[in-house]
This record gives structure tokens, sequence and C-alpha cells, in this order.
């Protein structure tokens, strides 16, 4: 019984921390699909073609926050079938994504090194 | 209304009214796009709970959208917050203990634990709430506590001061003198009193006697409370917390002594200051005797309510210079 605690609430915990560890780089790949404008939806859909599964319930406020800091820019389209938002990244969203860009692959390089070190 | 409208329409009654149908229209929009996407044009009610139950509670998504979170007192307030309430109970439960031990003593009022318990519970939830009512509206205009934007400079840390760390030799004091007087009250409490110069009488105070078992419980936590000291040897948030709840309840039995000794006087006909002087010049030592046990227990009082908020003064000093072991606010910091 109490392992089978231990292990609901060490499983618990790693969920917590692949939260963590996902949250942060889910401003850069949203950043990245947005070269070209995309509605919410298919946005959703090009990152999950590509790996990277996402919720609406995350994405939807997170595209918000990033147009209220001037990175993305927004407007409705009513030509399709149905009035959709859509999305795309702002000039000022450029530059902060070619930074996040090097700042990933430096990190991807540290982490790297350091996994390879506590393997070894 | 069908059950996507009825949804749309819950999650923006938790929205703010600003933005609230632009989230919906789109919150609609990406709805009816994933149903279109996983059942076709002309999806049935099961596949649109399925949906929705995915998109999650209203509640929870109109949450999501309040890009501070929704706090009443939110994180970059909250040491301010928590300074400015340790301050405000500090200060009314110091100005309170004061008024009633001039009420009592000056003014003669009769004294009543449980009205001056119930004033004391009462004012400090009272105070707390405006300090709370203050915070959240600062917490609505997201103002920014300006102690947060002040350049920290390693250099201006607060300098050690002596007077937090544990005095041992005034612990060792307190305690073979609490000892002492632990042992004198339960051997032999009939002693105690006063024995005049000339003549050598021996008076015994018989409002001590009435309060012997309150000052021996009293007396008993603090022993043991500087014994606990001594062995740990140093202040923690949870001790300076005992203490604190020790010093009330020495001002507690501070005001019944003061107000008994008010009474015996009151009956002896002499519950005055000035009555003293003439006790003096008539020569009656057991009047003489018991005014000057009620002035220093009048002195008393004074000095620990003046501790009480120096220790809460100190408990906010060290808090507010992290000087504090991270064990005692580990729950706090998570």
């Amino acid at each position: 019984m109490r392992s089978m605690m231990m292990k609901h609430t060490q499983s618990e915990q790693y969920q917590k921390l692949t939260q963590e560890l996902r949250r942060g780089i889910l401003v850069l790949a949203a950043l990245s699909q947005l070269e070209d404008e995309k509605y919410g939806y298919s946005l959703i859909s090009s990152l999950a073609d590509k790996g990277l599964d996402i919720e609406q319930g995350t994405l939807y406020p997170l595209l918000r926050r990033l147009e209220d800091q001037g990175l993305l820019k927004s407007e409705w389209n009513t030509e399709g079938s149905r009035p959709r938002r859509y999305y795309q990244i702002s000039s000022e969203g450029s530059q902060v994504l070619e930074d996040l860009t090097k700042e990933w692959r430096n990190l991807t390089d540290v982490m790297e090194r350091l996994l390879a070190g506590s393997s070894s | 209304m069908n059950l996507l409208d009825r949804y749309i329409h819950e999650v923006g009654r938790f929205l703010p009214r600003k933005k609230r149908g632009s989230i919906q229209a789109e919150l609609r929009s990406s709805v009816v796009d994933t149903l279109e996407d996983r059942f076709g044009p002309d999806p049935d009610q099961t596949q649109v709970e399925e949906i929705l139950l995915e998109f999650g509670k209203p509640r929870d998504v109109a949450a999501s959208y309040h890009p501070r979170g929704q706090y009443l007192v939110g994180p970059g307030l909250y040491p301010l917050f928590q300074m400015v309430a340790w301050i405000v109970v500090a200060a009314v439960l110091g100005a309170q203990l004061l008024a009633f031990g001039v009420g009592v003593f000056i003014a003669g009022e009769p004294f009543s634990a449980l009205e001056t318990l119930v004033a004391l519970v009462s004012s400090v939830p009272a105070s707390l709430g405006w300090v709370v009512i203050t915070f959240m509206i600062l917490q609505y205009f997201d103002a920014k506590p300006y102690l947060d934007e002040e350049p920290w400079d390693p250099k201006a840390l607060p300098e050690r001061n002596p007077e937090e760390d544990l005095k041992k030799g005034e612990l060792t004091f307190g305690l073979v003198f609490g000892i002492l007087f632990l042992a004198l009250v339960t051997l032999a409490p009939e002693w105690i009193g006063f024995i005049t110069t000339p003549g050598g009488e021996f008076y015994p105070n018989p409002v001590i006697l009435d309060y012997l078992v309150l000052i021996q419980v009293s007396l008993l936590a603090t022993i043991m409370m500087n014994i606990y000291l001594l062995w740990k040897g140093g202040w923690s948030f949870v001790t300076r917390m005992i203490k604190l709840g020790l010093d009330a309840f020495s001002v507690v039995i501070l005001a019944f002594l003061i107000q008994g000794h008010n009474a015996w006087l009151a009956a002896k006909g002499s519950p005055s200051f000035s009555a003293w002087i003439s006790a003096i010049e008539s020569n009656n030592w057991e009047l003489v005797g018991m005014h000057a046990f009620r002035i220093a227990f009048v002195v008393a009082f004074v000095v620990t309510v003046i501790e009480i908020v120096a220790t809460i003064f100190r408990m906010v000093r060290s808090k507010m210079a992290g000087d504090v072991s991270a064990k005692d606010f580990v729950l706090k910091v998570e």
C-alpha cells in the first residue's frame, strides 16, 4: 500500500517536473511556428505534427500574453467558414525569436555536456 | 441554448469585462475547429461533451487568461504585506494592553480576564482585515512595492546585532532566579510579604497568595523555555512565538495582581497614589508595603508589554533582513 502511494506521488511529481520543463519552451515553440499567420487550432496541429503536444487551455492564453507583450500581432479573419483569429510574429517578436533560439542552442549544448557527464 | 453556447457563456462569467467578448469568440472558434477536425461538421451531443471536457472547467479556462494570476495579495506584495501585518498586530496588542493597564491601575477600573481576552481577540482580526483590504486594493491596481525597486547592495546588509544573539548570562541568571522564586512560592508561600526596617515586623501579601497557581504555572513555563533556549543556543521563529505567548500570560497575571492590590487598598481606604504618602506619614507599614507591591507590579506590567512589542519588532526585523533560519519559513516560501 505504502509503495503504491509512493509510486503515485512520484508519478505526480514527475508530471509536475515535466510540465515545468515544457512550460519554458512553449514561447519559443509558438514563436517559431508563426512566421506565417495561423489561427489557434492550426498552430496546435502544426506543433503536434512536429511532435509537440500542447493543450488548448495552455496555448490560447499564451498567444494572448505574447500579443500583449508585442511579440505577436493578430487579426480576425471572417472570410472562411467561420471567423477566426489569426496570429503572426511581429518584428519585435522576430528579434526575440532570434535571441531565444541562440539561447536555446547554448542551453542544449550545456545540458548535453552536463548530462553526458552525469551518465558517465 | 445548446451545450457550446452554455459553456462559452459560463467561461465569460469569470472573465474580465474588457476582454470577455474577444476571448469568448476565439474560444468558440477553437472549440468548433476541434470538433470539426475530430468529428466532422455535425458532431452529436456526446462528442461536444467530450471536447468540452478536454478544454476544461469554465472557471479554470477563464483563470488561465488572467496574466498575473488571481491573488488577493500576490507574491510581489506579500513580503510588504507580511511586514505591515506584523507591525499592525504588535501596535494593536501593545496599545490595548497598555490601555488596560492604565485603565486598571490609574482609573481603578475592574479587571475582567474574559473581557480583556475578547477585546484582544476581536481587535486583531479587525485590524488585520483593514490591512488585507488595503493590500487587495493595491493588488487590484497592480501596485509595485517601492522595496522591490530599490537597487540591492550587499554592502547595505544590516550589521549582525549582538542583541539578536542569545544572551547566555542573562538567561542563566533568569533561570536561577526563576527556580529560586518558584521554590519560594511553592514551598513557603507564606513568606511572601515584606518586613519593616523599623521594628522588623513581617507582613504577608494576601493578594499574591490568591494568584499563586497562575504565578507557579507562569514561572514553570518560563523556566522550561529558558532551559530549551540554552540547550538550542539561539532564537527561532517558534521560540519567539512561545516567548510572546508567555509574556502575554504574564501580562494577564500582572493585571490580576494589580487589580487585587487595588481592591485590597480600596478596602483599607487607601486606594490612590497620594494615600501612599499619608500611609508613610502615619507609619502604617502594611499599607506602605502593599502600595510598594502595587507599584512594582505596574512597572513589571509596563516592562512586559514593552518586551512583547520589542519581540514582535525583532521578529519583523529578522524577517526583513532574512536573518531567520530557512527552516522556520520554509512553509511560507513554498
